[in-house]
């Protein structure tokens, strides 16, 4: 049983790291795309 | 099956970063792939009804092309093993048009709806979880379960439910069946909320945030109101990050309520607790919803941020159709699904009603 409450904590903890990178990723790709198109580095974009 | 696959800890990456970047590559294309070819597809409809505009010919969104055409691979050839670490991307998308979409939000709107939002989500937080355990009682379930299933309803989905594994800790059955649940849940809020939205001649505000506060996973909730048109899908966004929001507290009042039983857990920096438990890329949207009203970006520039998002959305749309498997909306049981059904009936219901009283009472705007 405490094998399994550890692997179960493990898996929770693991999930949250990957959660925040990924968090972190979207941010970090968010504000410098945010920062391109402020300096006119990246022209216009359509959709 | 994707959608209800648990990550364990076997599961960590340790293969090197070029390695894994390639790993991702033939998924993200097949995202992006599915996604343009509901763009051309909505394009190809277009100028076919301007030649023929004799020919009535129901127009269909990108939105709703990506979703569809994503549902026919992933329930008919599948999604091979070469593509899914590339598909389970569609987080990572989703996430990023969230925060490029916060550049289109003033911060007095953010604080104004974001705050309406949090009212509207403290109501139904309490109404959801008085619900569940009460049908709890009728249909026999294992308490965890409904605890997961009222997280899961009340907040944020898959996100919730995950978060909420660690701190509860339930069974691995539970978390699967209530994860499956709320997937189910959410497939069938894309086809139904629409059709509602229009019989109800709902403006795109109101709709998005109903779609918002009903919907329970983020990527399903952002869909859902992206097809009934992109300002909607705007307050969609606004609507769920502010509940979002919520996830550290609900969970963190969960773990102390099954830890007072000893069945969990004892959560020693509660602070701690709610700072991991909080969705980060909530923070970028604010961010660029700081610098947008702060004038940083032209009109221009603006526009261009929000196409971006749009682009970002695209292959997010396409991950939603892929990873939603048809079968188990019959494989999961049928306890949990109808207590599922019904406590998100109420919940829809509910939300749509606060909606339509804070735009009658003059609350939004």
């Amino acid at each position: 049983m405490a094998h399994l409450n550890h692997t179960r904590s493990a898996a929770g903890r693991i999930n949250g790291a990957r959660s925040l990178n990924i968090d972190l990723i979207a941010i970090g790709i968010g504000l410098t795309l945010a920062a391109l198109i402020r300096f006119n580095i990246l022209p216009s974009i359509s959709f | 099956m994707s959608a209800i696959t648990i990550p364990s800890p076997t599961d960590v990456q340790t293969a090197s970063p070029a390695r894994r970047l390639l790993s991702v590559l033939p998924g993200m294309a097949l995202l992006f792939g599915i996604g343009l070819l509901g763009k051309l597809l909505e394009h190809s409809q277009t100028l076919l009804h301007a030649r023929y505009p004799q020919i009535a010919v129901p127009h269909i969104e990108y939105v709703l092309w990506a979703i569809v055409l994503g549902l026919i691979i992933g329930n008919t050839i599948g999604v091979r093993d070469v593509f899914r670490p590339g598909v389970a991307t569609y987080e990572l998308w989703l996430k990023l048009g969230i925060v490029l979409v916060g550049g289109k939000f003033l911060l007095q709107d953010v604080l104004h709806i974001g705050g309406l939002s949090l009212a509207l989500v403290a109501v139904e937080l309490v109404l959801s979880i008085s619900v569940m355990t009460l049908l709890r009682r009728i249909f026999y379930l294992p308490p965890k379960l409904t605890s997961l299933l009222a997280i899961g309803s009340s907040i944020c989905g898959v996100t919730a439910i995950m978060a909420a594994q660690g701190a509860i800790e339930p069974e691995e059955e539970d978390t699967s069946t209530a994860i499956a649940a709320i997937l189910t849940l959410g497939a069938i809020a894309l086809f139904t909320f629409p059709a509602i939205g229009h019989i109800l001649h709902m403006s795109q505000q109101g709709y998005g945030m109903w779609a918002g506060l009903a919907v329970d996973n983020t990527a399903e909730s952002l869909v859902t109101g992206a097809l009934y048109g992109d300002e909607a899908g705007r307050w969609t966004v606004l609507a769920k990050t502010a509940r979002s929001s919520f996830i550290g507290f609900v969970v963190l009042a969960y773990a102390v309520y099954w830890s007072s039983r000893g069945l969990a857990p004892d959560v020693p920096h509660k602070g701690l607790f709610l700072w991991h438990k909080f969705p980060k890329f909530i923070l970028g949207f604010i961010a660029l919803s700081i610098l947008a009203t702060a004038g940083f970006f032209t009109h221009g520039q603006l526009t261009s941020l929000s196409n971006l998002s749009r682009w970002a959305f695209l292959p997010a749309f396409a991950g939603v159709g892929l990873r939603t498997n048809l079968r188990d909306l019959v494989g999961q049981g049928w306890r949990p699904l109808i207590v599922g059904i019904l406590g998100e009936i109420f919940i829809a219901l509910v939300t749509l009603t606060l909606v339509y009283w804070s735009y009658n009472h003059g609350v939004a705007r």
